[in-house]
């Protein structure tokens, strides 16, 4: 049985997945936050090339990964799949674990599987700097990894919480030669009007949104790059799912669970879309595909379908997507990049549409299935993976009360080498379970802003 | 230089291992059960490690009710600022108490139970903030240190912490005696607070102010309060700061019943209730966690009774609670004194610790 399935540099995918050639029914479009008319290209332009705002748009279902890119990708990819026997073992269940490895990249996530083609694609239209948001940290390394790959300048607005739990992830970008601030700052009017109201915020990712958005639409040569929830962003992360695929070929296996963590929502996409594709094919109708999500920030099984703002200050345009409420700061959990009101317009829609599951877990159990996961397949993985971690668990242990051999990939996005306050206060039982009080909260839902 | 004054009662916890429920009244049958006194062994083990402290002052009582302690710890320089004569009582405790407010003392460290909180409250209400090391038989207030170790560290840096405000409260001695635990609260006592000693600075902005989450947790009820509905206002300064809030003076230690943006009943009693509930519509029950051990109902608030409860539906609870609050206590009790009610509740309870924001907290029997 072997442990890794490795594929060869020449089998990095030659071209994207795009699950929107295979929807039911189409996307719901973006609609202008003050027009309320759907976006058009040339909306998207002051902060976005236009290769991406195609690629944002587009029903075509392949999209060429360019040379260029994937040479860089080579660094890094294809990441193995491992079979999780140890971890098989302890739990005692006659299911099969998977996992895609995506820890191995030089920032130690998923992230520059999208930060290396949106780096490259600005650098192609003539762009000087990127401006973006970073939660956990993840995107704004991962962003600064690629930026310094294509010598651009790169400003990172990092969710003050994230900041000062995690220095080292600002140092990494330091070190790749990007600017990193604590958002909410007082460099944008986003920024201030916060500190105005709330001077010790501890942030959210939707507040650092508006901050890059605005840095971006106010700044010529600057455009801005958006690590998750985008169309293109999911898109550039199916790469790991179609590895996935090829990988469990190999080994003669089709998952019969599919499972990946959700903040915003690109490496659930970039796992669960091309099986999804294969489910609404009918290739594959019977997979299940489920996203994992903090009960304390529960936008999938708590949050209304609803249009909404991406970020704080109403400046993205609005998406039809689960929401908790753009005005919502998520308490300041150790899972920072699952710390997002909104999720993915494309996860939400196949969410609605049952197609995609989602469950919600507590912060000390995901934390419990960490350690579990640390002391059996040797990974110390980032607080975010452990939400995948625990729901595979979950699943394996169905298993052994049922007795059946289902096959459970996960997407095991990233190392948690520098989350070990988050372990330390988990090993003094300091961890509190937050949890979104739902059932009070359906009033204030209320105001979201209403789209006829 | 951090100013602590330091009051021992000789006789706490005295009652406790020879089955007396607590030592008020009963020091001579507790001496005649052969109880052997232990508060200044407790008392020494938090004051030893801060003997050679440049930083610290102590000013004390006379003989067993601290200056034996400080000389025992190996404490020099200090000063007697209060003389008990004969045998020392709840008095002399609050005596000791106020001379050591006029004194401007940082921190009144005291070493007893309930009933030596309860008496430095009398004297000093929260114009002194004070910290309890445990060696009493019940320490059910909030205002004990985890343990003596503790206690010195907190009062090592006493004067430069922030302050919390903590519930002592009031417990029945002879009815606790006879079986049955009846409190209520007392007060709200200030009490500096450490947090945790791992965690990096800033690490959870929101968690680590308690007047912050209060806000957020008044902001929230706010929006989610609805027109015609009552909502039954327990104890304690989070309630409080609901009501104020709304506009509205709360009684701090009583039951009010708020509705409309009125409040139409003030320090309510259990029969007060039932009248008002009495008159139909919807009703929500608002409470927080009382005390070290956390009773969310049926200690502390008897108001709200099982019946009062019952009328309103277990579903109406709302259980308020800062993140500083639920961080000291694992777990919270509900004890109805209806066994069958307090199932009803599950295993866990949600608790709004800010604005829009929750913690799952286990609860106990």
């Amino acid at each position: 049985m072997q442990t890794k399935i490795l594929l060869g540099e020449d089998q990095i995918p030659r071209e994207w997945y795009n699950i929107q050639a295979d929807l039911r029914t189409p996307l719901e479009p973006p609609l202008h936050p003050a027009t309320h008319k759907p976006v058009v290209p040339e909306d998207l332009a002051p902060i976005f090339p236009m290769e991406l705002i195609r690629q944002e748009m587009s029903t075509q279902r392949n999209i060429p990964i360019p040379e260029e890119v994937r040479e860089v990708l080579s660094l890094f990819r294809p990441s193995p799949l491992y079979r999780a026997k140890r971890l098989e073992a302890f739990l005692k269940t006659p299911a099969k674990i998977y996992y895609k490895w995506e820890g191995q990249s030089p920032s130690g996530s998923h992230k520059t599987n999208t930060s290396v083609p949106q780096a490259y694609y600005n650098k192609k239209a003539g762009i000087e700097r990127i401006a973006t948001e970073t939660g956990a940290g993840q995107w704004g390394s991962a962003l600064s990894f690629a930026t310094s790959i294509y010598d651009l300048d790169c400003t990172v607005y990092m969710v003050r919480a994230s900041y000062d739990q995690k220095p080292y992830r600002k140092i990494m970008m330091q070190v790749w030669g990007a600017e990193c601030l604590p958002s909410p700052t007082d460099r944008t009017n986003a920024g201030r009007a916060v500190l105005a109201r709330d001077p010790d915020t501890p942030g959210s990712l939707g507040i650092a949104i508006s901050e890059a958005v605005e840095d971006a639409a106010t700044h010529a040569n600057t455009n801005y790059a958006l690590g998750s929830v985008l169309n293109h962003v999911c898109l550039h992360q199916t790469i790991i799912g179609l590895e996935a695929r090829e990988q469990l070929v190999m080994v003669d296996e089709y998952p019969d669970i599919v499972i990946g963590c959700v903040g915003g929502g690109s490496n659930f996409a970039g796992i669960a879309f091309p099986f999804a594709g294969d489910k609404l094919t009918g290739k594959h109708p019977d997979v299940r595909i489920i996203g994992v999500e903090p009960a304390a920030c529960p936008s999938l099984t708590k949050g209304l379908y609803e249009y909404d703002f991406g970020d704080l200050a109403g400046l993205t345009p609005l998406m039809r997507m689960y929401t908790l409420g753009h005005d919502f700061v998520p308490p300041a959990i150790h899972a920072g990049g699952l710390r997002y009101h909104g999720d993915s317009p494309i996860v939400s829609k196949l969410v609605h549409e049952k197609t995609l599951e989602a469950v919600a877990c507590y912060q000390n159990d995901v934390f419990e299935a960490a350690r579990t996961f640390a002391r059996t397949e040797g990974i110390i993985v980032a607080p975010e993976a452990a939400h995948a971690v625990k729901t595979a668990i979950d699943e394996a242990l169905k298993c052994r009360t049922t007795g059946e051999e289902k096959t459970i990939l996960f997407n095991n996005t990233g190392h948690g080498n520098f989350d070990m306050s988050a372990y330390d206060a988990f090993n003094q039982g300091k961890l509190a379970d937050y949890e979104y009080p739902a059932d009070l909260i359906r009033a204030s839902l209320a105001k979201l802003p209403k789209i006829a | 230089m951090t100013r602590i004054g330091l009051i021992v009662n000789p006789v706490a916890g005295m009652g406790g291992p020879v089955g007396l429920k607590g030592t008020d009244g009963k020091v001579q049958e507790a001496l005649q059960r052969g109880a052997v006194p232990n508060a200044g062994n407790r008392a020494r083990e938090a004051i030893s490690p801060l003997a050679r402290d440049p930083g610290i002052c102590f000013l004390t009582c006379s003989g067993a009710m601290g200056e034996e302690t400080l000389r025992n710890s190996g404490v020099r320089d200090f000063s007697v600022e209060y003389r008990y004569a004969d045998e020392s009582s709840g008095r002399d405790t609050q005596a000791a108490a106020r001379k050591f407010r006029e004194l401007a003392v940082d921190l009144i460290l005291f070493c007893g139970g309930d009933g030596t909180a309860r008496d430095i409250f009398d004297a000093v209400g929260i114009t002194v903030p004070i910290l309890g090391i445990p060696a009493g038989v019940k320490m059910y207030s909030g205002v004990f240190a985890v343990d003596p170790g503790r206690a010195a560290e907190v009062a090592h840096r006493a004067g430069t912490l922030p302050l919390q405000d903590t519930e002592i409260l009031d417990i029945d001695e002879e009815a606790y005696r006879a079986g049955k635990f009846e409190t209520k609260l007392y007060g709200i006592a200030r009490v500096p607070v450490l947090r945790n000693l791992v965690q990096l600075p800033k690490a959870i902005h929101a968690e680590q102010d308690d007047d912050l989450a209060k806000d957020g947790i008044a902001r929230f009820i706010a929006e989610i309060m609805v027109p015609g509905t009552l909502y039954i206002l327990g104890a304690g300064t989070t309630t409080e700061r609901i009501a104020r809030d709304l506009g509205l003076e709360k009684t701090l230690l009583g039951v009010d019943v708020i509705r409309d943006g009125e409040c139409i009943a003030r320090d309510a009693d259990e029969q007060t209730l039932l009248r008002i509930l009495g008159d139909g519509g919807e009703a929500r029950i608002i409470v927080s966690p009382l005390g070290a051990q956390g009773f969310v109902l049926g200690r502390g608030s008897q108001q709200i009774s099982a019946e009062v409860l019952r009328r309103c539906g277990a579903g109406s609870l709302i259980v308020v609670g800062t993140p500083q609050k639920l961080a000291d206590t694992p777990h919270l009790h509900v004890d109805t004194g209806d066994s069958g009610l307090d199932t009803e509740f599950g295993e866990y309870i949600s608790v709004v610790c800010g604005y829009r924001i929750a913690q799952r907290k286990l609860l106990s029997r």
